[in-house]
């Protein structure tokens, strides 16, 4: 984007000055020197930016350099006084002669000045603005992409960093693997004590169980003979009895029962 | 029977799930979920099966000599370690794993460069108060105005501006 200042509509003298650099001043010495151009014979590189502001000017019209051109000789009221001797010189000799063009060069004139003085300063902030906004777009873009690439850059650093983590999951499959294996060893280890442990218990139950049946069969067989034993005269006996002694153990319970 | 192999190494879980990326979160924790399943397993089993009383049988069984010979045949009894066929598998896995992570930093060391040097440029750029149309074009080349194939105002599509 090319500069765009607005700045005053009369600098005609400006580029009289660009043109015909100041012999008088040193070196440099305009009032407003930021681009001196062919000023040396060195070519400067790069091109300094163009000026914020333009040259100064007295009146709208009269650069600043020509007041200081007349000050050392005739003070401060050497050039008001130039301009209207050279005024009234030509007024006197006619040589610029009063019409009806004068009267509307001022009326016009007039009219332009107050035009520029009220509306100037706020259609130049509207043009600063404009470029404002394009700078500020361009502005924006710009941060953004660093932004994304500063992101990037850690996002890499970060990635990289994971990759170094590798190690570890082959450190755990590995683990897995000599577990796996550990347990493998173990369980079969634990089976077979279990088995071998399991084949002399079955031996001892066995040896309980034959024990066990041969007493039960032979309690069985001493109870059947001695009941089969027992003939009905001893068995009618023992009954006769058993009603005597219950008898005498009712009597004596009653007797203790009322004592 | 066969002697102790403790070759378990500690794996600090924290710091590899730090290093694991969002997308293969799934695999760590199905990883993470075996892992601890065969750990459980294994430290569940005691390490040496429990001691057979042999002197206990031998009062109480009665056939004689069968408690002997059984003595005999399992402390004779070798249970061989198991085979190990995995670990070589994981092994190259690994220098595998190792080749490939190489070539992956060493493209994301070429990309950090070029992102660096893209950075370095935007960073040292002229001011764009101070650019002139050319030097715009030369800093950001997607600015540049094809005149050539639009050789007429505005230089590019009209759908574009």
């Amino acid at each position: 984007m090319t500069q765009f200042n607005l700045i005053s509509p009369i600098n005609i003298c400006n580029a009289w000055w660009l043109i015909h650099p100041p012999t008088v001043m040193a070196s440099c010495g305009l009032v407003q020197a930021s681009r001196c151009l062919h000023t040396s014979s060195q070519s400067l590189a790069p091109v300094p930016p163009l000026p914020e502001k333009p040259g100064k000017v007295r009146h709208g019209l009269i650069p600043e350099e020509f007041f200081q051109l007349l000050y050392p000789k005739t003070g401060v009221t050497g050039p008001y006084m130039l301009g209207t001797g050279l005024a009234i010189y030509m007024l006197s000799k006619e040589i610029y002669i009063i019409n009806s063009s004068t009267l509307v060069a001022l009326t016009v004139g007039s009219f332009f000045i107050y035009g520029v003085k009220k509306f100037g300063p706020s259609i130049a902030e509207f043009a600063d603005k404009l470029n404002e906004e394009k700078v500020a777009k361009v502005q924006e873009v710009k941060d953004l992409a660093v932004a994304g690439l500063a992101q990037a850059i850690d996002r890499e650093k970060k990635e990289q960093w994971r990759v170094e983590g590798r190690s570890l999951l082959f450190d755990a499959k590995r683990n897995n693997v000599a577990a796996l294996l550990e347990t493998n060893h173990r369980e079969r280890l634990h089976m077979v004590t279990n088995e071998v442990k399991k084949r002399l218990d079955y031996q001892i139950a066995l040896q309980n169980l034959h024990r066990q049946m041969e007493q039960e069969h032979m309690v069985n067989w001493v109870e059947k003979s001695v009941i089969s034993s027992i003939t009905p005269q001893q068995e009618k006996e023992s009954i006769a009895k058993c009603i005597t002694d219950l008898k005498a153990l009712a009597r004596n319970t009653q007797a203790k029962a009322t004592a | 029977m066969a002697a102790r192999r403790v070759a378990l190494k500690a794996i600090d879980w924290v710091a590899f799930a730090e290093r694991v990326p969002p997308n293969q979160r799934g695999m760590f924790n199905a990883l993470k979920t075996r892992s601890d399943a065969i750990a459980a397993k294994l430290a569940s089993l005691p390490e040496a099966p429990a001691a057979i009383d042999w002197s206990y049988y031998r009062s109480a069984v009665a056939r004689i000599g069968m408690v002997d010979e059984f003595e005999k045949k399992f402390k004779a009894l070798q249970i061989p370690a198991p085979v190990d066929t995995q670990t070589s598998t994981i092994d190259a896995q690994e220098a595998e794993a190792t080749k490939s992570a190489l070539v992956y930093t060493e493209a994301c060391k070429a990309r950090i460069a070029q992102y660096e040097k893209e950075l370095d440029k935007l960073k040292n750029m002229i001011p764009f108060d101070e650019m002139t149309i050319e030097d715009l074009n030369d800093t950001f080349p997607e600015t540049k105005l094809d005149k050539v194939k639009y050789p007429y105002w505005p230089h590019k599509p009209i759908a574009d501006l």
